[in-house]
């Protein structure tokens, strides 16, 4: 099956489509126009290349296309980062037992999801391999320091599939593996998955060899980072559609801490709602702590 | 007691009538960013096991069309769990922890949230903004045991994982869309963590995670008409999904 190919399929049965895509692609270039300029300004590397491909063509066939090769790329960096992690003799000895299986579980998810993502790519695959993910010298030395790097991706990656969402058709019911399958719903199924990881990540950090997090929840308190780059929790662009972890407006109510009948904490309000983020501002994340 | 236990339990749930709305406004206005078991339903009775005729008098609650409706039935669904923690938070179980019952006053706070956000994003559009709101019956669940609560929490977050997987490609709003996904990742750390409480380590499990083939690494996704099934049993009510986009 071709996703390239999809929408012009749909549009034979259905002539509404290009209209909904052409809504969806106004905005989408409003924004690729910013990340273009801020991806070749902050990241002098690959990602001009792989971000104009993404973000800056107009051929909204190739946008679906293009967001699960940048899906696949977080999910390939976030398989081999634990995977190094599995098999790094400096975590032989600390990360064990329910933590290694733990982690064990995890990495058969992502590269379940790496699986998945390259089916439903096929020939469409870009890169076509893998690229090499350096994680820097000192990613695996301490099960504690393993442990934040591992909440840096996986919270990185639910905001990554949650700035996604709105941008695939939901009507894309492409056939993967012998099973036509809605690709938005698959993108959910994925998202929530990435953040059972990240609570349960959250939560492993808690113990006095993790990190000592002692006040750590699975959720997202304010913009709290505790220990990870601040990024991880901040503002994407633009920061009214991508605005950081502390957010308490939503739908249009400027503050739930006030507007809702009743009094609620900043910290309860903001740890309610998970924020997203931009594809540019994800990339420069992830380059902050991985040369790929 | 609530004003509206003077009705009369054949009175429809969702009446229009002066009286009703009058009183219900009240009781409203009572409720609204307090607890949802403040409010005593008109029904109570019609889970009494001496009522000869249950089904006549159980009331329908009608969850609409279009978005207007996937944002009723996330509101119902809001409600529900909001009501269950509200319903621990309120007699903890001896067994337990001061760590468990911070947890679940979070745990309360966020989903009251949801709900009192879902209420004032559909204003005149909640199926019940005449003003009562349902008491959910929890009699199911055993919520006198620590492993018992934390056993209903995994069953009413996974469901709620499962329904936001399930209603997102249902929306045609980009706004709304946006706004379930938020609240759907927040549910499925609830659900993590729940679960790693009751089991530990279970907080992907294969029971939610599909384990092997096509959907090897995807969690759960279940449409509208699937979830109201799973918790018919907790609504006073008779859910009418029907009318609910399908595809």
């Amino acid at each position: 099956m071709n996703l390239f190919n999809i929408i012009s399929e749909l549009e034979k049965v259905d002539p509404e489509i290009m209209d909904r895509l052409t809504h969806r692609r106004s905005a989408l270039t409003a924004l690729g126009d910013m990340t273009k300029k801020m991806a070749l300004a902050a990241a002098p590397i690959a990602i001009g290349s792989a971000f104009n491909k993404a973000m800056g063509q107009n051929n909204s066939n190739a946008t679906v296309n293009d967001i699960l090769n940048y899906a696949l790329l977080l999910e390939r960096l976030e398989y081999s980062f634990y995977n190094q992690a599995l098999n790094a003799a400096t975590l032989s000895t600390t990360l064990t037992g329910d933590a290694r299986t733990a982690i064990t579980t995890i990495r058969a998810h992502e590269l379940a999801h790496v699986n998945l993502l390259t089916a439903a790519l096929g020939s469409n695959v870009s890169p076509a391999t893998a690229p090499t993910f350096d994680f820097g010298a000192n990613a695996f030395t301490t099960y504690a320091g393993f442990l934040t790097l591992a909440q840096a991706f996986e919270d990185t990656g639910v905001r990554a599939y949650k700035g996604q969402a709105t941008s695939i058709p939901r009507t894309l019911n492409p056939t993967v593996g012998g099973n036509q399958v809605n690709l938005l719903t698959v993108a959910l199924q994925i998202h929530s998955v990435e953040a059972r990881h990240a609570a349960h990540i959250r939560y492993m950090r808690r113990g006095a060899t993790a990190g000592a997090q002692t006040s750590i929840m699975p959720w997202i308190v304010n913009k709290d980072a505790n220990g990870v780059p601040d990024a991880v929790y901040g503002a994407g662009v633009p920061t009214t559609t991508f605005p950081a972890e502390d957010n308490v407006a939503q739908g249009g109510i400027t503050a739930l801490t006030t507007m809702l009948g009743a009094t609620y904490s900043a910290a309860d309000v903001s740890a309610a709602f998970d924020e997203g983020l931009d594809s540019t501002t994800v990339t420069n994340i992830a380059r902050s702590v991985v040369k790929f | 007691m609530s004003p509206l236990s003077n009705l009369r339990m054949s009175e429809p749930l969702f009446s229009n009538s002066f009286l009703a709305r009058t009183l219900r406004r009240r009781s409203f206005f009572r409720v609204v960013g307090a607890t949802v078991a403040t409010s005593t339903l008109v029904l109570a009775g019609c889970n009494d096991d001496n009522d000869p005729t249950p089904t006549s008098s159980t009331p329908s609650l009608t969850l609409g069309s279009g978005d207007n409706g996937l944002l009723n039935y996330a509101y119902l669904l809001e409600q529900l769990e909001a009501a269950f923690y509200q319903k621990v938070v309120d007699a903890f179980p001896s067994d337990f922890t001061a760590e468990d019952k911070a947890a679940f006053v979070d745990l309360r706070d966020h989903e009251v949230i949801h709900r009192e956000f879902f209420r004032y994003a559909l204003g005149t559009n909640a199926y019940d903004s005449a003003g009562t709101s349902l008491t959910f019956d929890f009699s199911s669940f055993t919520l006198t045991t620590r492993a018992g609560v934390y056993a209903a929490a995994r069953t009413l977050e996974d469901t709620g994982v499962a329904a936001y997987n399930g209603a997102a490609k249902l929306i045609t709003d980009v706004t709304s869309l946006r706004l379930l996904a938020k609240i759907a990742s927040v549910e499925a750390r609830h659900a993590a963590f729940v679960r790693d409480q009751a089991q530990p380590g279970s907080f992907a499990a294969t029971d939610v995670i599909t384990a092997s083939g096509d959907a090897a690494g995807l969690d759960t996704a279940k449409t509208p008409l699937e979830v109201v099934e799973l918790i018919a049993k907790f609504v006073p009510a008779t859910i009418v999904a029907s009318s609910l986009p399908t595809i």
